[in-house]
C-alpha cells in the first residue's frame, strides 16, 4: 500500500513552519512569563498546587489561541489578564474551603528571616490580620489592591488587566488603601 | 511603574497592609515551574490526522481535493453497500390470506361458553302391569330372516288355516 497512508506526519502539515513557529514563540512565552503568572495566580488562590494549575490553564489556553500570537501587542499583560480570568473563575467555584484556613497557611509561609521565634509568631499574626482585611474589602477595591502589589504592573496595566480606565484604577486603589488603613486600626468595629 | 496617590493620613497603616501583599507577591516560583507547564503543552493532542500528499506516480493533490475525494469515496462505500444489502436481501412475501382466529359466535352477541342445554322432560310412563311374554323364536328368526316378515307371514299362514277351517267346515 502506499507508505504513510493515514499516518500523522507533522512536516505535511501546509502550514507546519508557522506552527513550529507559533510553538516556539509559546515556549517563549512559557520561559519568560511562568514565574510572574503563578506569583498572580498565587496571591489570589493562596494555594501552590491550585496556583501552578491555575497556570497551566492558562497557557492551555494560549495553545488554543496561539495563530493570534502575533496580533498581540503586550503579551504580559495579556498572560496576566487570562491568567487573573482562570484564577477568578477558580476562586469562585472552590467556595467550599474557608479561608481563614488559607490565611494561616499564607502567614506561616511568608518569609520571616532573621526574626526570633517570637517575632515570627508575631508577623504571622499581623500578616493574618491584614489578610483578613483584605478579605473584607470590596471585590473591585481588593482587586485593585492587590494586583497593585506587583511592583511590575503599572496603573495602566492593571487597568488592562482588569478591563476598566486607568482612573478608576486610581480611585478604587485610593478607596481600598483607606478602607485598609481603617480596617487595620479598627479591625473588629468595621464589617 | 506604579504612580498613585496616597493619603497621609492613613499612609502608615495601608502601607504595613500592603506589605504583606507585597511579600506574596514576591514569593519565589515552585522549581520545574517551566519545564512542567512545557511537558503538559506537549502532551496536549494538537495534530491534525490527514493524508498523504504525495501519492505513487509523483501526483500531487492538494489537501482540500483529497478531502473530498475522501468524502466521496465514504459515501459511495456506504450507499453501495446500503444497496447491495437492499437488493440481495428481499422481504418474504406476504400471503393475501390473513389469518384470523376463528369466532366462536359468528351471529355475534354472548356465546355460550360450551354448556350444553339440556331441556326439561316429563316422566315417562309407569308400566302397572306385567307384559306378556315374547312369543318363541321360530326358526325363520333364527335363521336370520327379518322379524316383520316372519311376523307377517305368521299372520298370512294363520289366516290361510282359518279360511281353509272354515270351508271345510
Amino acid at each position: 500500500m502506499f507508505p504513510g497512508w493515514m499516518e500523522i506526519v507533522d512536516s505535511a502539515v501546509p502550514d507546519a513552519s508557522r506552527t513550529h513557529s507559533d510553538e516556539r514563540a509559546l515556549v517563549a512565552l512559557v520561559d519568560q512569563y511562568a514565574t510572574i503568572l503563578y506569583r498572580v495566580a498565587f496571591s489570589v488562590l493562596r494555594n501552590p498546587t491550585d496556583a501552578e494549575d491555575a497556570v497551566q490553564e492558562a497557557f492551555l489556553r494560549v495553545l488554543r489561541h496561539r495563530d493570534t500570537l502575533g496580533e498581540i501587542r503586550d503579551h504580559r499583560v495579556w498572560l496576566i489578564r487570562i491568567v487573573w480570568n482562570v484564577v477568578l473563575d477558580r476562586k469562585r467555584r472552590a467556595k467550599s474551603r474557608p479561608e481563614t484556613e488559607d490565611i494561616a497557611d499564607l502567614a506561616r509561609v511568608l518569609p520571616a528571616n532573621g526574626l526570633s521565634a517570637e517575632e515570627r509568631v508575631s508577623a504571622a499574626q499581623h500578616h493574618a490580620q491584614v489578610l483578613a482585611c483584605v478579605e473584607r474589602l470590596p471585590a473591585k477595591e481588593r482587586e485593585v489592591l492587590m494586583l497593585s502589589a506587583f511592583d511590575e504592573l503599572s496603573s495602566v496595566e492593571i487597568a488592562a488587566v482588569l478591563g476598566v480606565t486607568e482612573s478608576s484604577v486610581r480611585s478604587r486603589l485610593f478607596r481600598a488603601r483607606n478602607l485598609m488603613a481603617e480596617l487595620l486600626n479598627r479591625p473588629r468595629s468595621v464589617r | 511603574m506604579t504612580a498613585i496617590p496616597r493619603n497621609p493620613v492613613n499612609d502608615s497603616s495601608a502601607r504595613a497592609g500592603e506589605e504583606t501583599l507585597r511579600l506574596i507577591a514576591t514569593l519565589p516560583a515552585p522549581e520545574g515551574l517551566e519545564d512542567r507547564i512545557k511537558a503538559r503543552l506537549e502532551s496536549t493532542p494538537r495534530r491534525v490526522l490527514f493524508w498523504p500528499l504525495d501519492w505513487p506516480g509523483g501526483a500531487v493533490m492538494h489537501g482540500s481535493a483529497v478531502r473530498a475525494a475522501a468524502a466521496a469515496a465514504i459515501v459511495f462505500v456506504v450507499a453501495g453497500g446500503g444497496w447491495g444489502i437492499y437488493t440481495r436481501v428481499q422481504p418474504a412475501a406476504r400471503s393475501n390470506v390473513m389469518a384470523m382466529p376463528p369466532r366462536v359466535n359468528p351471529a355475534g352477541g354472548f356465546s355460550s361458553a360450551g354448556a350444553m342445554r339440556t331441556p326439561q322432560t316429563l316422566n315417562g310412563p309407569v308400566v302397572t302391569h306385567q307384559v306378556n311374554e315374547a312369543p318363541a323364536p321360530t326358526k325363520e328368526m333364527l335363521s336370520g330372516a327379518p322379524a316383520m316378515e316372519k311376523s307377517h307371514r305368521t299372520k298370512a299362514t294363520q289366516r290361510k288355516q282359518a279360511e281353509n277351517r272354515s270351508a271345510a267346515r
